[in-house]
């Protein structure tokens, strides 16, 4: 809370004109009902269609260790045989290794509630302190992880990006409506916590590591739609270290796809500065090119994946170029991922799956905006979601 | 205490008959005729279509045995977990499957569609957990 005034507080002083003042609907005290899970009345006619979960995800730069942890709640919440938890966790070690374990969790062996954010597992548990602190504990086959996360900024919600875009750009631009509406769609709340220090432990394969750094994110997203009726997405962050002063305070990208192309994609990224101006690129603004084919370290679950399908590698390109300019602001940002854990994702209705590709990458920042010039790699989490299948039926235009 | 082999797959028939009424009736179409000696560790049960139902016994006339699949509970969840692919145990001998090529496509295919189904059901993968 105390940063964020700050940050806006610097910014009213700076009186920047190109950019804008974050606009924000919570406190840091309202997490725990911001964050809880809103699990639908029993009445709900898409209970059977219900999911939701949180992400964490953060980078440790002095052992240079990526984490990704899923913790969800699908299916109907009422029903132990047709609904069920799901817990994920995911590393990628300094030499480009992947570890992933996932859980399923029988309901009447799962506590989640609509008034924390705690998810509580069979020898795994996500609970919220009164601290305003995240603790995060538990094992999954070779993987045990016991992690705090204080909570440091006030959550944001879809609506809260939604009206800083509008008051960036002083009219609703085309390409976050869009995104929004499409963002609307699936999701009946989704909210984040943009950064999260994170301490604590980690076990990979009975190897530990000490984690301490500044760059955790998480998110929050619950909604009642089939898999199969997504196009997918590309979201993520840039894990910017707030400390260093040629990062910017915090870079975000969401591109929201409505059909099988990339043309059909709508979104933007939205940069913060360190006095506490914000910079919106829209995608009008926006060239995305991907080359190459990505051949790092990978892990798939459900493990059947790989019976079903053992041929099976996600379409993930070596590099993702995105180049944006709104003059006079320039910026460029080249994605290369370095590690990748694909959920695959089974439709209830029979529709082709859908895979989300949670990926580690090196984000390569250049430009300039609002005078700040960036010349910077910087860690990155980048979640790209799209169906399953050959490349014609891919999103990715190749 | 692991579930036994015979009671996974009664229990698997009842579940597939609760939830997944016609899938399993298509399934028992497709397998007519198999007899299939499945050992799991040291345990033996025999998976028999015969007509329009699935029987699941202990014993079965050698004759009548057309596919013998054999693997340890260690190895099903390496391959069920994706630690190991289907070949990769079948050329490390930690699966054994023998019967007519034909018979055995027909077997891959049913049991692919069952995994397939499992994707969506908890139930079917809680009840594979408990033979863990």
């Amino acid at each position: 809370m105390l940063h964020r005034k700050m940050c806006q507080k610097s910014a009213v002083e700076a009186g920047g004109s190109s950019g804008a003042l974050s606009l924000g609907f919570y406190r840091i005290e309202d997490t725990t009902l911001v964050d809880a899970f809103n699990i639908p009345s029993i009445f709900d006619a898409r209970l059977a269609l219900y999911k939701e979960w949180h992400d964490f995800v953060f980078f440790d730069r002095r052992k240079r260790i990526f984490s990704f942890l899923n913790f969800g709640i699908y299916g109907n919440p009422y029903d132990s045989k047709r609904g069920c938890g799901f817990a994920l966790l995911f590393f990628a070690d300094r030499r480009g290794r992947t570890f992933a374990e996932m859980k399923l969790i029988a309901l009447d062996k799962l506590q989640v509630s609509s008034y924390n954010p705690d998810f509580i597992g069979e020898g795994i548990e996500v609970v919220y302190l009164k601290d305003n602190s995240f603790k995060i504990k538990g094992q999954i086959g070779n993987l045990a992880c016991n992690f705090k996360l204080p909570v440091i900024l006030p959550p944001v919600s879809g609506k809260d990006i939604f009206l800083d875009v509008l008051n960036m750009h002083g009219t609703i631009s085309y390409g976050m409506a869009r995104a929004a509406l499409e963002m609307a769609k699936l999701w009946d709340n989704w909210v984040e916590l943009p950064r999260l220090p994170v301490s604590g432990e980690v076990t990979l394969d009975g190897t530990s590591f000490t984690i301490d750094t500044r760059t955790g994110y998480h998110d929050h997203e619950g909604g009642r739609f089939d898999w199969g009726s997504t196009w997918g997405w590309d979201t993520g962050v840039i894990l910017c270290d707030p400390l260093i002063e040629e990062e910017p305070e915090n870079v975000e990208f969401r591109f929201y796809r409505w059909g099988p192309s990339d043309r059909f994609s709508h979104g933007g990224v939205i940069i913060g500065m360190k006095n506490g101006e914000r910079k919106y690129f829209d995608n009008e603004n926006i060239q995305i090119t991907r080359t190459g084919r990505f051949t790092n370290g990978w892990s798939v679950v459900p493990g059947i994946t790989r019976l079903l399908y053992p041929d099976y590698h996600p379409d993930i390109p070596e590099r993702v170029i995105l180049s944006a300019s709104d003059e006079p602001d320039k910026l460029k940002i080249v994605f290369t991922p370095k590690a990748v854990c694909s959920i695959v994702v089974a439709s209830i209705y029979g529709e082709p799956d859908r895979v989300f590709n949670e990926m580690f990458c090196s984000a390569s920042l250049n430009g300039n905006i609002g005078g700040h010039v960036y010349d910077r790699t910087i860690p990155c989490w980048f979640e790209s979601v799209r169906p399953r299948g050959s490349v014609s039926q891919y999103a990715v235009e190749t | 205490m692991p579930l036994k082999l015979s009671h996974f797959l009664k229990n698997l028939l009842a579940l597939m008959k609760e939830d997944y009424h016609q899938q399993l009736q298509e399934l028992i179409k497709d397998a007519r005729g198999i007899t299939c000696l499945q050992t799991l560790d040291t345990e033996k049960a025999v998976i028999q279509v015969t007509g329009r139902r699935i029987r699941i016994t202990s014993r079965a006339r050698k004759k009548q045995i057309n596919v013998r699949v054999t693997l340890s509970r260690d190895c099903l969840f390496k391959i069920l977990e994706g630690k190991i692919t289907l070949s990769e145990a079948f050329f490390a001998n930690e699966l054994k499957v023998s019967g007519e090529p034909v018979t055995l496509l027909r077997c891959y295919a049913i049991w692919e569609r069952v995994i397939s189904l499992a994707r969506t059901s908890p139930r079917l993968y809680f009840l594979a957990y408990k033979l863990r």
